[in-house]
């Protein structure tokens, strides 16, 4: 038990409070806090500099290094206070080429990636690309978030098309295997442990977990059904692990998915989504658990 | 010591262009020299590739981050002992005034904005900078009280064009502590101090022939050093 109050900053904006769910999360993330005796306070971009006067941060905006989240999560860590998500795990999950990289140099079970730069998009490199991965591709903007910036492609022209809207913010792109699966699993890690498990329903006839309708701009999410996280398998758990080693020690959600018995880690996240009553539904102590890193 | 870099340099030292470096796993220190070092731009995945491949480089990732997002590049220069002012990250213009008050000069903290400033002296160029700068106030901003002159200045591996002393401390520091071989900083200059205000990068159409020259003789200088190359 912690002998000392902590005073907790949890910097959010305000769209973290328009889904009823999400907000339910942060009232039990405020209610777990204080339930220890610490301090908790919700930290709006209006108050940013006043980070200073915490022990601890929290972030639940969603984190970017090119976003206002980054200098809150920096300024905290060059002060030393606690803080997730730290800047280093930001930097890495934030950009999806670095993560790859790392996963590469240090062997972590991944979906088949290769990088292509602004200048290599040509015929041949396209070519290669369709003949190594066959068809279609998946392209993602190393900045993806929220099954955003994800698209594929099965020909020349539509993948000419694609990439050329993601170079206009990155130089570099990652391009994988499609590899469609039923469901991601989602595996909750902090600090090198397992916090939660999730599988994230992929919607019918649609590949990733959240797809827009045709010819509309609402996204539909697929379900989220929360497992005991001691009834999964244990190659599952180590491929989470050892994906989130190569990052850092906070808070995150891992993507895997399981192609002939395999795992496969497809992305680690900072910033992961915890809503009420869904990742939640099978760990309730996981506000605890969280609060607590804070403050110990 | 391997220099990479997109941009026609004199020296004897040898030089890769960032596209065939990012396709390499050359393993040796690098020194990254790019007009621009933007997050997601060439000039960045040129260090972190670097780093990934567990060679030193100037710059670091890190560095690259924070030297551009104007509120960290404050908060470490203060840290640092870099004059700089006191300054407020806020998206509210009511904070602004009561805490920092008239003349103000106006940062970006987003996305999508990485070069320039506003001033303002009142409360209507205020809400008109932060419109502009907040992006329609969907984003904070970093004030900072302007106590006296602001103007920009380019500077090449810590070296600049001025003979103001107080200013050549600044760029000499900022190298010394980002390392970032070539920008543009803001610094605002009152009658006793010149403060750190600002970084962005420096265009490529920004460069003269004698920038030119004198970023290519630190090359070579740095190349020489070879051993003493620091990180």
């Amino acid at each position: 038990m912690n002998t000392s109050v902590s005073r907790i900053a949890c910097f959010v904006e305000k769209y973290n409070f328009s889904d009823p769910r999400e907000e339910g999360a942060l009232q039990n993330f405020k209610r777990a806090a204080e339930k220890q005796g610490n301090e908790f306070h919700f930290l709006f971009r209006e108050d940013i500099s006043d980070v200073r006067k915490f022990d601890a941060v929290f972030i639940r905006a969603t984190t970017d290094p090119l976003n206002t989240a980054y200098v809150v999560s920096k300024t905290a860590w060059e002060l030393g206070l606690k803080v997730i998500d730290d800047p280093e795990s930001i930097t890495i999950c934030g950009n999806k080429i670095h993560q790859y990289a790392l996963f590469e140099k240090y062997n972590v079970p991944r979906i088949p990636t290769v990088f292509l730069n602004k200048d290599d998009l040509h015929h041949k490199k396209i070519n290669d690309i369709f003949e190594e991965f066959g068809k279609p591709v998946v392209i993602k903007a190393p900045y993806t978030s929220f099954s955003k910036y994800v698209e594929k492609a099965a020909c020349e022209t539509n993948f000419r098309d694609v990439c050329k809207r993601f170079f206009k913010k990155s130089d570099v792109l990652a391009i994988q295997k499609f590899t469609p699966t039923e469901f991601d699993w989602r595996v909750g890690v902090l600090n090198n442990d397992v916090l939660y498990v999730c599988k994230y329903m992929i919607p019918k006839g649609r590949w990733k977990h959240g797809a827009k309708l045709r010819g509309k701009p609402t996204i539909v999410w697929g379900r989220t059904v929360a497992l005991k996280k001691e009834t999964i398998p244990q190659r599952l758990r180590e491929a989470a692990l050892k994906a989130c080693s190569v990052v850092g020690k906070g808070l995150y959600g891992v993507d895997i998915k399981e192609v002939d018995g395999e795992y496969v880690v497809v992305e680690v996240n900072d910033n992961p989504s915890i809503y009420a009553g869904y990742e939640d539904r099978k760990d309730k102590d996981l506000y605890g658990k969280i609060i607590n890193y804070l403050t110990e | 010591m391997l220099v990479v870099s997109n941009i026609d340099l004199t020296t004897d030292s040898r030089v890769m262009n960032p596209a065939t470096f990012l396709d390499s796993t050359v393993k040796e220190p690098i020194l990254n020299v790019n007009n621009e070092y933007r997050y997601l731009k060439t000039g960045y995945y040129v260090s972190l590739h670097a780093e990934v491949l567990g060679n030193r480089v100037i710059p670091s990732c890190e560095n690259i981050i924070d030297s551009s997002r104007i509120p960290i590049l404050l908060l470490r220069a203060e840290r640092a002992g870099i004059p700089t002012l006191p300054s407020l990250v806020t998206d509210s213009v009511k904070k602004i005034v009561s805490e920092l008050g008239f003349p103000v000069v106006i940062f970006a903290v987003n996305p999508f904005i990485y070069d320039g400033y506003k001033t303002a002296n009142n409360k209507s160029a205020l809400y008109r900078a932060m419109k502009s700068l907040g992006m329609n106030y969907k984003f904070a901003v970093c004030a900072q009280p302007l106590q006296g002159e602001i103007f920009s200045i380019k500077t090449f591996f810590g070296k600049c064009q001025t003979n103001d002393l107080q200013t050549q401390n600044i760029c000499k520091k900022v190298y010394e502590h980002f390392k970032i071989p070539m920008c543009k900083l803001h610094i605002q200059r009152t009658r006793e101090k010149a403060y750190l205000c600002g970084l962005q990068p420096v265009g490529k159409d920004e460069l003269s022939g004698q920038d030119l020259q004198m970023i290519s003789k630190e090359v070579s200088l740095l190349s020489e050093q070879g051993e003493h190359f620091g990180v």
